[in-house]
């Protein structure tokens, strides 16, 4: 036991003083701001000045109203008078939600336009669209529209771009042109210009959950599910990785020869897996903290945070589920180091098992939607899968409890049987140098006595 | 603890590797307060033999005794090991690794700490004690993992090819501290396949090759067993003498002699006659002990010759 104790107090000591962990500690949450924000920033970059569009008015009296509504989706309100028609796809909460930031991260930064008409001074259609693509070709044009004489009948409008794939630009241009369109049709049927204000009040959706007293939810909650277990499965990564290395190191150095000499193999790995656990929850708890203290520090001075509304159980549940996939994972890494000779090698056989953890974030999406369907139920109970589908159910809408301790019973029940697994390859692997064991030699370590 | 026990005993230890017998029926007997010589070439079996002697690997058939008793891990903490193959965590101070090390062997606190600094006065690494190992040069980095197989004051100590390596200062170094270890009761088990250094401090011995002992018995019994039938010699005239195959079997030239081992059945003053009859002027004779090397070519070359005809 007090030889247990020495291990995990290496690896723990060790890493806790490492610049590593301090660097991933303070860094993790500007990483992971980081990543959330500016790709969205990126996206929203206009670069390379105002976009010119020429309009090819077949009806004689859109011109204005469409240049006016252009002008206007610079300002900011080009979608509050208008309900989706973006050509986007809209499945999945995710998806709507980081559009929705996305596009208001596109209004701030500056995207305006410039709006000529392309008179038609007696040439045909065919004649002016010819000479606009021209322009567009010597890229003095970025667009035009073509808006056809029944266009308020038909509903339809030509856009011809350089770009398609500006789907922003293109975006602005379809809700500017429907705004147009629209106030024309009204105009047309004697509704007056006040009545037109009136009606385009924009409508806001409240959301709170249901049962879950009047805390308006701005997203936060899809963020909170979202979130951990989007933590759950980068520590899980991180801190197998960390383990991989740990014992790919003392085998390599062959420092294993040494302290085996010394203490038990099962011991030892599993003092290893201890350590790391209780590096990871020390980085859990200071993240928790500043989590809680900043919220605490802006709550008091009046800002409105929306800190999601958790109960302490799911903190509970977080940490036991993040242990549990934990030790599943990191189990398996311990496998694979003392299968192979090198870390470029370990990198290599440790692909599968990343396979596993992506193929485990990426059901979250599914689970996030409905957290109470028959596949989301399924995939809660798989043990390498667990830890972020039911952790995100849990966090969504609490599966019942027995659904919960079957979960977590499979995948301790997992973990045991990974370590005796893992402990018996380790013992034979850790002493064998020179080439990377086979999956039928591993298999024979684990049958010899 | 009774004197006369001796501090390892095997009995018929054998290890098999799938089809593969690493080491065959070997029973050998370390005595206290000796350095044993564990011989024998590379892929002998001498690496696989120590590894059950430690307790990494058990043995299939067998029993290895340790103090009269069966391998404990309490008496695993009275064993100190230098492995062959040794290594150092790169990124951690040698200080904190060598007390991690203790701590493995059951030794912790305020005697580790003394014990450390004793160590690292003995190698003269004083001022490294608080650096990686990673800034440590490689003679360093060996010095420092020989104080891991002794700061826990075994009294089993085993060292594998421990001088393999090291410039001649630090080998003359350690090979002191070892012998003062010895001076202190220590039992020592030294494995090497450098016979010039065993002969130097070894008191027993045991060759093994191809996973069976070959020979044992103190170093003196081994060479009187081999007999006195190599002579050193340096003399001028007597052309052909040596050429005869009835009185000398081989002959060694070095640099301003030559040992001529005899023939089986032939004499020494045989051959010292011979040489004067032809009108040699002989400036020495000799009688040589064979070094242990000799005893190894001899009982590995050989085998390894009437192994390969076949």
């Amino acid at each position: 036991m007090t030889k247990f104790r020495a291990v995990v107090k290496r690896e723990y000591v060790q890493r806790v003083r490492s610049r590593m962990f301090v660097i991933v500690t303070v860094g993790a949450p500007l990483m992971f701001a980081l990543f959330t924000v500016v790709p969205v920033l990126i996206a929203g970059i206009k670069a390379g000045g105002p976009t010119r569009v020429a309009v090819i008015d077949e009806t004689g009296r859109m011109y204005s109203r469409v240049r006016d509504s252009l002008k206007d989706a610079r300002a900011g309100r080009g979608d509050d008078d208008d309900d989706d028609g973006a050509p986007e796809a809209t499945n999945g909460a995710m998806k709507q939600d980081s559009r929705g930031r996305m596009e208001q991260m596109a209004k701030a930064t500056a995207s305006n336009y410039e709006v000529e008409e392309a008179a038609a001074e007696g040439r045909g259609l065919a004649e002016l669209k010819a000479r606009l693509d021209e322009r567009v070709a010597r890229d003095e044009l970025d667009a035009y529209l073509v808006v056809p004489a029944d266009v308020l009948e038909r509903g339809e409008v030509e856009y011809h771009a350089r770009n398609l794939g500006d789907i922003y630009t293109r975006g602005q241009v379809q809700r500017a042109v429907v705004g147009a369109v629209r106030d024309a049709r009204l105009d047309a049927r004697g509704v007056s210009a006040e009545v037109m204000r009136a009606i385009n009040q924009p409508v806001t959706l409240r959301a709170t959950k249901a049962g879950g007293g009047a805390q308006e939810d701005r997203g936060q909650s899809f963020f909170l599910v979202f979130g951990v277990g989007f933590v759950i499965y980068l520590t899980i990564l991180m801190y197998g990785q960390v383990v991989l290395g740990a014992v790919i190191e003392e085998k390599e150095t062959r420092i294993a020869e040494i302290l085996f000499s010394s203490i038990r193999p099962f011991t030892l790995m599993a003092g290893k897996l201890v350590g790391v656990s209780l590096v990871a929850l020390t980085q859990f708890a200071i993240w928790g903290l500043a989590f809680f203290g900043l919220g605490a520090y802006f709550a008091a001075r009046g800002a409105s945070v929306a800190i999601p509304q958790v109960s302490l159980g799911v903190y509970a549940y977080v940490v036991l589920f993040f242990l549990m996939g934990y030790f599943i994972y990191a189990t398996l890494y311990a496998l694979v180091g003392s299968m192979v000779t090198t870390s470029q090698e370990g990198s290599q056989l440790a692909m599968p098992i990343i396979l596993l953890l992506v193929v485990g974030f990426y059901l979250a999406f599914p689970v996030i939607r409905s957290p109470n369907s028959t596949f989301a139920f399924w995939v809660s109970l798989v043990p390498f899968f667990a830890p972020i589908t039911m952790l995100i159910r849990i966090v969504a809408q609490e599966p019942p409890l027995w659904q919960i301790a079957l979960s977590l019973g499979l995948g301790f029940g997992t973990v045991a049987v990974m370590l005796w697994l893992a402990g018996r390859v380790y013992r034979v692997g850790m002493l064998m140098y020179g080439k990377r064991a086979t999956i039928p030699e591993m298999l024979k370590w684990v049958r010899q006595s | 603890m009774n004197e006369q026990q001796p501090t390892l005993r095997l009995e018929g230890v054998t290890k098999r590797f799938g089809e593969f017998t690493a080491v065959d029926a070997l029973s050998l007997t370390v005595s206290p307060g000796r350095i044993f010589g564990l011989l024998g070439p590379n892929g002998a079996g001498k690496t696989t033999t120590i590894r059950m002697i430690v307790g990494i690997t058990r043995p299939d058939e067998g029993a290895v005794r340790l103090f009269g008793r069966p391998l404990t891990p309490e008496l695993q903490n009275r064993i100190g090991y230098l492995p062959e193959e040794r290594g150092l965590y790169k990124r951690m101070r040698v200080a904190d690794q060598l007390k991690f090390f203790a701590e493995l062997k059951g030794f912790t606190g305020r005697g580790a700490e003394e014990a450390l600094d004793r160590w690292f006065e003995k190698v003269k690494l004083s001022d490294w004690k608080r650096k990686k190992a990673s800034e440590l040069s490689k003679g360093m980095q060996q010095k420092i993992q020989f104080i891991a197989a002794v700061l826990h004051d075994p009294d089993l100590l085993i060292l594998d090819e421990p001088f393999s390596g090291l410039d001649p200062v630090n080998v003359e170094l350690l090979k002191d501290l070892v012998l003062e270890l010895k001076s202190a009761g220590k039992t020592i088990i030294f494995s090497t396949h450098q016979m010039e250094v065993a002969e130097r401090i070894c008191d027993d011995i045991c060759l093994v090759n191809r996973s069976r002992k070959i020979l044992s018995g103190s170093i003196r019994e081994v060479k009187s067993g081999f007999g006195r039938n190599s002579v050193a010699l340096r003399f001028e005239g007597g052309d052909g003498v040596l050429e005869d195959p009835a009185l000398v079997a081989s002959i060694k030239h070095h640099s301003d002699d030559l040992e001529a081992l005899l023939a089986p059945g032939a004499d020494a003053q045989e051959l010292l006659r011979r040489l004067l009859a032809a009108g040699a002027r002989v400036t020495r004779f000799e009688l040589v002990e064979p070094s242990l090397h000799d005893i190894f070519i001899e009982k590995v070359g050989g085998d390894e010759k009437v192994e390969d005809a076949v």
